[in-house]
């Protein structure tokens, strides 16, 4: 059973191969052709470690044309580096009627050395055999005669292989891609956190609000609060208005001018002042007129009587 | 195959998507979240302002500061009827400046005020002071 998902037909492409008509997608192996290899026993313990190195081992050993990729894995003691131009593997598949669409997984013959047991034949001229451990092409007249070619098939298939990210046309490449949903990704978790938080509300208001209901139950109730709240802001109003009066017929006595009755009620206020002569009267009427009383009269020469509401 | 085409983008637009909605769910939550705090806000402001004005219009030690009127000019120019939560007090023979002291110490007390009647006989001041609370 396979659990990679590789258990599409599996064909080797190499350089003698006619082209080719699919109708359904396959995985393809490439011959050492199409890619070059390197075996180093290297002091690396992890993969991340040896991919990291891995251009700098090809240094002058690759073609400057495109752009190469590099597939990494250990063979026993040593490290098999694969260094392969996906540019390159996409014309030879385009070259051999194949749409890079139609490819699963892209394998390299060295991945699967321990199954060239025996020659696999490429075409007339060619095949491939394993010489120290590593696939190589070689001319078929060079094959001894007594050693039976064996057949490619499906059961050659390695367990990883690569893809060819981006290949058709994609606009991103699959690092833009990464990079893109990574960027987004964060971003997303941030404003979900905040949102959270915000959802959360203020804890500060939350617990005065709960400290005052505890503090007083009876104020729970709206309807109750409503009316208490009216209750007691009629009073207030009426009250500071009533002593803001008294306060302001203070403000009217002065040398001449005496309060002989003031009377306060729920009603309004009336006081009357008896004044010294006509001018400190004139004076005590445009001072109550200052102050808005509703009426201000004179009654007699030198009183003033001054009314007010509430 | 088509979808595998375009893999690479649809991974960033499913991301972004993701980041939208995200983006969306925090605006929705500061919004609601600002109204419901601004509801709770509103909440604790009534509940101070009733308790503010309960403490000083329903002052439970309000009776005792009363009786300091009573204190503040001889008991021979004083009538003092307290009956429940209302008084009735009656002056007589007061001068201007014991009758400024209780207008000042009336404006003071937190009661509601049905009555001050003040009348001028002479050099001497009469009032008369009704209140409940």
């Amino acid at each position: 059973m396979n659990f990679m998902g590789s258990n599409k037909e599996l064909l080797l492409i190499h350089a003698g191969m006619k082209r080719v008509f699919l109708s359904h997608s396959i995985n393809v192996m490439l011959t050492p052709q199409y890619y070059t290899l390197k075996k180093e026993e290297l002091p690396v313990k992890y993969l991340y470690q040896a991919k990291k190195i891995a251009p700098s081992l090809f240094d002058g050993l690759l073609e400057e044309v495109g752009s190469y990729e590099y597939l990494v894995y250990k063979e026993g003691e040593k490290w098999v580096f694969i260094a392969y131009n996906p540019g390159q593997i996409r014309s030879l598949l385009l070259s051999k009627g194949i749409n890079p669409e139609q490819v699963g997984k892209i394998f390299f013959a060295q991945q699967a050395v321990e199954h060239f047991k025996a020659p696999v034949l490429l075409g007339e001229n060619e095949a491939l055999v394993t010489l120290d451990n590593t696939v190589v092409v070689v001319p078929q007249a060079a094959l001894d005669e007594e050693v039976k070619p064996i057949r490619f098939t499906n059961n050659f298939t390695p367990k990883t292989g690569i893809t060819l990210q981006g290949s058709y046309g994609s606009l991103l490449s699959m690092k833009q891609a990464i990079a893109l949903a990574s960027v987004f990704l964060l971003f997303a978790g941030m404003f979900f956190i905040e949102g959270a938080r915000y959802a959360k509300g203020s804890t500060a208001t939350i617990e005065e609000l709960q400290e005052l209901q505890e503090a007083y139950p009876s104020l729970q109730s709206k309807i109750q609060r409503e009316s208490i709240a009216d209750k007691y802001r009629s009073i207030d109003s009426k009250e500071r208005r009533k002593r803001e009066i008294i306060k302001s017929f203070s403000g009217l006595i002065f040398k001449g001018a005496t309060l002989t009755s003031l009377l306060v009620n729920d009603k309004g206020v009336k006081a009357e002042f008896s004044c010294s002569d006509e001018k400190v009267a004139k004076h005590l009427m445009q001072l109550a007129k200052k102050e808005k009383f509703s009426k201000v009269k004179s009654i007699g020469s030198n009183t003033v009587q001054i009314e007010g509401v509430l | 195959m088509s979808l595998k085409k375009y893999q690479n983008e649809l991974i960033a637009l499913l991301t972004l998507l993701l980041m939208v909605t995200a983006l969306f769910y925090k605006s929705v939550q500061v919004s609601s979240g600002a109204k419901q705090a601004a509801e709770r806000e509103q909440l604790v402001n009534e509940f101070k302002e009733i308790v503010t004005l309960k403490r000083v219009w329903a002052d439970k030690k309000i009776s005792k500061k009363l009786d300091k009127l009573k204190e503040l000019t001889p008991a021979s120019k004083v009538k003092w009827s307290k009956k429940g939560k209302k008084l009735t007090a009656t002056y007589t023979g007061l001068s201007a400046s014991e009758l400024n002291k209780l207008t000042t110490k009336i404006m003071n007390l937190a009661v509601q005020i049905e009555l001050l009647d003040i009348q001028k006989n002479g050099s001497s001041y009469t009032m008369e002071f009704k209140c409940k609370w």
